[in-house]
């Protein structure tokens, strides 16, 4: 592989973990302008941990996502009575100031002569951890996705267990979920905590592979295209969001011919497509039929040796 | 405390355009129950098209300010068709995004035709400020505080004092009781839509007249504006839409002079925030924010 199409693969892994952020929101029923901030903490906090106190990458990244995750449930509790679109400006407010923060945020230390640390509105420079330890971009892109695949695993064991139930109970219906002894606070602090350290995780990867970050990317556009990637894929499954940061960056950013008229092209088509199908490309009832699908070849067999066992048995009585 | 009421006579003044644009955003929002995001982005459009005529032809003001508050219309018409009209009632969340695309295009689209960073404006007048008991006044922010007062009072005869508005208070109240008693929620939907833009228009049209020039960010800007005091007031109602915009004008003038110029937003987000928790329905919309939580529940 080439090392565009390892860095445009590397992207679509980074941004996936906040798409999947938002999309655990989704699934509880809340949107969310504000899951870029808890990437901008996860980044800030595992640079300060690689790059400043000298830890390892991995204790950095779990780091990045802890704090991140410290932050979510903070922010957790305010937000609790706030519903739909109260929530989304809620959490857009306080993405905002955490950004505005980080404009003015400095903490430096001295390495090797050196000023190392987050810097205000200059950003957080000098994380060179891969480079230090002579980490290939392909290796970090497979750390990226192995770390990846192990959130979607994650996704999918929620989704057949009794807490995503419980999650797409709390999306469709509270007030019907806490009648049926659903303890509402507590599954939605949960939901916000796990997407928090979601997104942390993404942030620590992302300040590791660019080097540094500046407070600015971490604006309200990144979380609203984060919500978008979710429902351009499909709110049906967890591969959905995946889908979405695929279109996006994958396709759109690697065909040289939209340069310049990519977001023309780009927002016309998701405008379209929403008109068409309004959850995503992958929604409810495509992995419905999909499931459908997949099961009907077993059950066409079940069906056809139930049709033959009564036969059969009438064959031994005569 | 000289300062304190100069801040503040300053912040009501700069708070009248964001009351403006609250307005059209609470006029969409309240008739809708949709989020447009793509509000800024459409006016931004207009107003490129007033500084292109004012560029290129050295066009007089009235058809600077003409000319800006077509292209709000049209560009307002395009995202109504586009997003709301055609995706299905009840796909709250696909309208959203689908603005969200929108506005990525209007803004591509913009940059594309003027590349530039900056674009100047005409300014509304070039008298100096003048002083009144010892508060310094100036005149474009009167002017274009003179205009969002006449604006709101025309909007609020139109909507207590007209059939039309009469019309739209019922679609907003309740679309299908309207539909029943005989109004055309379709176009009562689409002219408060083209209402919404046109007061966003000439707010537009105000905010770059005072700024003397426009940049590609006006859309990002105009749009979370709007909303924060949208936000701050409570949704859908117009009055609070009002209150909303001034409330933000004097915190972020008095965050300003007491804090410096990078609290000035933390101050907003901040205030916003607290408003949000502590009052979730805005300032003036606690009765309005119950119904909102039911129509808002499945989104």
């Amino acid at each position: 592989m080439d090392e565009y199409t390892i860095q445009v693969l590397s992207n679509i892994g980074m941004f996936s973990f906040l798409a999947l952020s938002a999309y655990l929101l989704l699934m509880t029923g809340e949107i969310s302008f504000g899951q870029q901030a808890f990437f901008a903490i996860g980044a800030y906090a595992s640079g300060i941990v690689t790059a400043m106190w000298g830890w390892g990458l991995g204790l950095g990244i779990l780091c990045g996502a802890l704090v991140a995750a410290a932050a979510a449930f903070l922010l957790a509790w305010p937000t609790l009575r706030l519903r739909g679109l109260y929530f989304a400006i809620g959490t857009l407010a306080f993405a905002e100031m955490v950004r505005l923060l980080f404009e003015i945020f400095s903490y430096q230390i001295e390495i090797d002569g050196e000023l190392v640390g987050p810097n205000g509105s200059d950003g957080f420079r000098g994380v060179r951890y891969v480079f230090e330890n002579d980490i290939s971009n392909f290796q970090y892109m497979l750390l990226i996705y192995g770390l990846l695949a192990a959130v979607l695993a994650g996704f999918f064991l929620i989704g057949r267990s009794r807490l995503g139930a419980i999650f797409r109970m709390l999306g469709e219906d509270e007030l019907l979920a806490e009648m049926q002894g659903v303890n509402r606070t507590f599954y939605k602090v949960l939901a916000t905590v796990l997407a928090g350290f979601i997104a942390g995780i993404g942030g620590a990867l992302y300040i590791h592979l660019n080097t540094y970050v500046e407070p600015k990317i971490f604006n309200v556009m990144l979380g609203v295209h984060s919500l978008a990637y979710g429902l351009i894929g499909g709110l049906g499954t967890s591969l959905g969001p995946l889908l979405g940061v695929a279109i996006d960056i994958g396709l759109l950013e690697s065909i040289r011919i939209f340069t310049g008229y990519r977001m023309i092209v780009f927002g016309g088509l998701v405008a379209v497509l929403l008109i068409v199908r309004p959850r995503g490309l992958l929604d409810e009832e495509v992995i419905y039929w999909l499931k459908y699908r997949m099961r009907r070849p077993l059950a066409r067999t079940a069906r056809r040796q139930a049709d033959a066992a009564p036969s059969e048995a009438g064959d031994a009585q005569d | 405390m000289i300062e304190f009421i100069q801040n503040t006579v300053d912040g009501i003044m700069i708070g009248s355009r964001y009351s403006l644009l609250a307005i059209g955003f609470t006029l969409i929002f309240g008739i809708m129950r949709r989020l447009n995001l793509s509000y800024g982005p459409s006016i931004m459009l207009g107003v490129f098209i007033g500084t292109f005529l004012f560029v290129q032809y050295q066009a007089g003001w009235l058809a600077v300010a003409a000319a800006t508050l077509l292209g709000a219309v049209l560009a307002g018409i395009y995202v109504e068709r586009l997003c709301f009209w055609a995706i299905r009632q009840g796909a709250a969340l696909a309208s959203m995004v689908s603005s969200f695309a929108i506005w990525m295009q209007l803004e591509e689209l913009t940059t594309l035709v003027f590349p530039d960073r900056t674009y100047p404006f005409p300014p509304l007048t070039s008298a100096q400020p003048f002083e009144v008991a010892g508060i310094n006044i100036q005149s474009t922010y009167l002017i274009m505080f003179g205009c969002a007062v006449a604006i709101m009072g025309a909007l609020s005869f139109m909507l207590y004092r007209t059939r039309f508005g009469l019309a739209l208070r019922a679609v907003a109240e309740n679309p299908l009781a309207a539909r029943f008693m005989g109004v055309g929620t379709g176009r009562v939907t689409f002219l408060a839509f083209v209402l919404a833009s046109a007061i966003g228009g000439i707010a537009g049209y105000l905010i770059a007249a005072n700024e003397q020039q426009v940049t590609p960010l006006f859309g990002l800007w105009a749009t979370f504006k709007g909303m924060i005091a949208m936000m701050l007031g409570g949704m859908g109602s117009v009055p609070g839409a009002i209150l909303g915009g001034f409330v933000l004008g004097v915190v972020e003038s008095q965050a300003t002079w007491y804090l410096g110029t990078s609290f000035r937003d933390i101050a907003a987000y901040g205030l916003l925030f607290a408003v949000l928790v502590l009052r979730p329905g805005g300032l003036l919309g606690q009765r309005r924010a119950e119904r909102e939580r039911l129509a808002l529940r499945r989104v």
